[in-house]
């Protein structure tokens, strides 16, 4: 930008104008955030009253410990099915909305209002639908299909219901892109395309689908921070983290232990472990998709 | 329906083909929706039921309490108090943020001082901090400073947001230099520039930004449920897990919770359907 757009030059003023941002960043951002650090190399005893030095101990305990692992490992594989899943829910119904030649924006609205719905209200809404012996859904399926649901007690239908609110609450905000995206694609470059007689959905991966790369790595980013992170209420309000760990992610194992069993070191690794996660994913962002983001952050 | 011509299928064999096509689009759209759409729907008949009803599963009708669980949870619940809860709470941290947000996005597009590029940086990594990579330090710190059970804590946390810096500061930089020249020559000052041409100048990204905050913030869950212990204080997403546990009681009164679930989804999604222009322009501009 050229200095002739830049009108005021008092150094003060600018300061000032940025000062309230930055105190907010510096306290509530910065500071627990280099604590978490501190406190990573710190032993919690007697429930949160004494701390002692411990080094890397903590990470040390960490990832030596089955439960750790294991939490690890189901988080991974449940933001994956989270990912995939949703991307290609969004992909088939953003696509369809932008195949069709209505003007309107109805059924973009209709689409994507789970945008807008609160994890813990999806979580409750599910629960009684998808509910073992009283939900509607159940009913039929037991009553169609050979399937019985159980997912009170049975740990890998408690994994994919949750990995179903999951997905279906972050279905909106992927439309969102998916379709801001193909409408941004010029017409002219998937008219050759169409006049060969290629057919619709062959069209939507092979040529739709490499031309939105960009958000598609966007939405996977994004995405897997959501399912790192924002599932939480999921897993605090449909089923603990059971039945035995089955659905103890990262983020649940992380307030148990610091809010329910006050080991704040071991937490704090945690928290160190997921910063390192993010970091990753940021980067990945920044290095493949155009532009950077974090809505509502 | 408005069927766009489209000037390379004049030949009516192509024609012909699109439009049972079409038809199947519309098809594929309507159910897609109706899918998404079926728990909330499901919900919302079951919040009329009675308990006995809502244990009849296959009972569909809409049931013999018409709004009482409503009223129920409003009163009886604490729901109106919850529901208060989160709309100050969301609120204060809408005006809080947009406003912060201007300022900053002011002095890092129309000042010229030391350390730009730093300062943005410094701004921009936060996005590197979301709150369970400090929740444990920033619980101690609201503990420490007395917040907890408090607005301060609630919102506090919130106030300050890279990602409002960053969209405001794009919209600014979008703004045509000749405008900017007009001002400097005119020697108007930087509120009087902020509030008299940037901000008139920006209305649908401020209120792109106030759609993505008010949801953002409605929605938070795992914060106020660390930080907010004592009910009276508590935000309408909490309240739904004490509903969750008080409603446990013998037969579970899946009716009334329901209602409950329905009250802490209205807000936002009244806002997202009323504000859905500037919201989706926001979050599209942003990603480029």
């Amino acid at each position: 930008m050229s200095t002739a757009t830049k009108p005021y030059d008092s150094t003060l003023q600018a300061a000032l104008l940025l000062l309230p941002t930055a105190a907010v960043l510096v306290a509530f951002l910065y500071y627990p955030s280099l604590e978490t650090f501190r406190l990573s190399l710190y032993e919690t005893l007697f429930l949160g009253q004494r701390q002692t030095w411990t080094g890397l101990g903590n990470f040390v305990t960490l990832l030596t410990s089955g439960v750790y692992q294991y939490s690890f490992f189901i988080t991974v594989a449940f933001a994956a099915v989270v990912v995939f899943g949703t991307l290609g829910v969004s992909l088939l119904i953003g696509y369809m909305i932008f195949s069709v030649d209505v003007r309107s924006s109805v059924y973009l609205v209709a689409a994507i209002w789970p945008y807008a719905l609160p994890p813990a209200v999806a979580a409750i809404l599910l629960n009684f639908i998808l509910h073992p012996n009283l939900g509607i859904f159940t009913h039929y399926l037991e009553l169609l299909t050979p399937l019985t649901l159980d997912w009170f007690n049975d740990g890998p239908q408690a994994f994919a219901i949750l990995a179903v609110v999951a997905i279906w609450k972050q279905l909106g905000y992927n439309i969102i892109f998916i379709v801001a995206a193909l409408n941004n694609i010029p017409e002219i470059l998937t008219e050759n395309a169409r006049i060969d007689g290629v057919g619709r959905f062959r069209m939507l991966y092979k040529v739709y689908v490499p031309m939105i790369a960009p958000t598609m790595t966007f939405l996977v980013v994004m995405n897997t921070i959501y399912a790192f992170f924002s599932t939480f209420p999921l897993v605090d309000l449909m089923t603990s983290g059971g039945p035995s760990d089955a659905t103890n992610f990262l983020i649940f194992k992380l307030y148990r232990d610091a809010f329910q069993f006050n080991s704040l070191g071991l937490a704090s690794a945690q928290s160190v472990i997921l910063f390192v996660v993010v970091s990753i994913l940021m980067y990945i962002q920044l290095r493949f998709a155009s532009g950077y983001g974090r809505y509502g952050g | 329906m408005a069927t766009e011509t489209d000037t390379t299928t004049f030949d009516a064999g192509k024609l012909a083909n699109r439009l049972p096509d079409d038809a199947l689009l519309h098809g594929g759209i309507v159910f897609a929706i109706l899918l998404m759409a079926s728990p909330l729907l499901l919900a919302i008949i079951m919040s009329t039921q009675s308990t006995t009803e809502v244990y009849q599963v296959t009972n569909l009708g809409l049931g013999s309490k018409g709004l009482s669980n409503y009223s129920d949870a409003l009163v009886n619940y604490d729901f109106s108090t919850y529901m208060l809860n989160s709309f100050v709470m969301s609120v204060i941290v809408v005006v809080g943020k947009v406003t912060l947000s201007l300022f900053a996005a002011l002095a890092l597009v129309y000042y010229r001082f030391p350390y730009e590029r730093a300062v943005f940086m410094f701004i921009l990594l936060t996005l590197l901090l979301p709150v369970p990579v400090r929740i444990v330090p920033l619980f101690q710190l609201m503990a420490d400073l007395g917040w907890t059970n408090s607005l301060l804590a609630l919102t506090g946390p919130y106030i300050a947001s890279a990602t409002a810096v960053f969209l405001f500061r794009q919209q600014f930089m979008g703004i045509p230099a000749s405008l900017v020249e007009v001002a400097r020559l005119d020697g108007v000052g930087p509120l009087t520039f902020l509030f008299r041409v940037l901000i008139p100048m920006s209305r649908g990204m401020v209120a792109g930004v106030c759609v993505i905050t008010f949801i953002y913030t409605w929605n938070q869950f795992l914060w106020p449920l660390v930080v907010v212990t004592d009910k009276s204080s508590q935000v309408v997403q909490v309240g739904i897990r004490y509903l969750q546990g008080s409603a446990q009681a013998g037969l579970t009164q899946w009716g009334l919770i329901m209602a409950g679930a329905v009250l802490a989804l209205l807000p936002p999604l009244v806002v997202l359907v009323v504000l859905h222009r500037p919201l989706l322009r926001t979050l599209t501009i942003q990603q480029k």
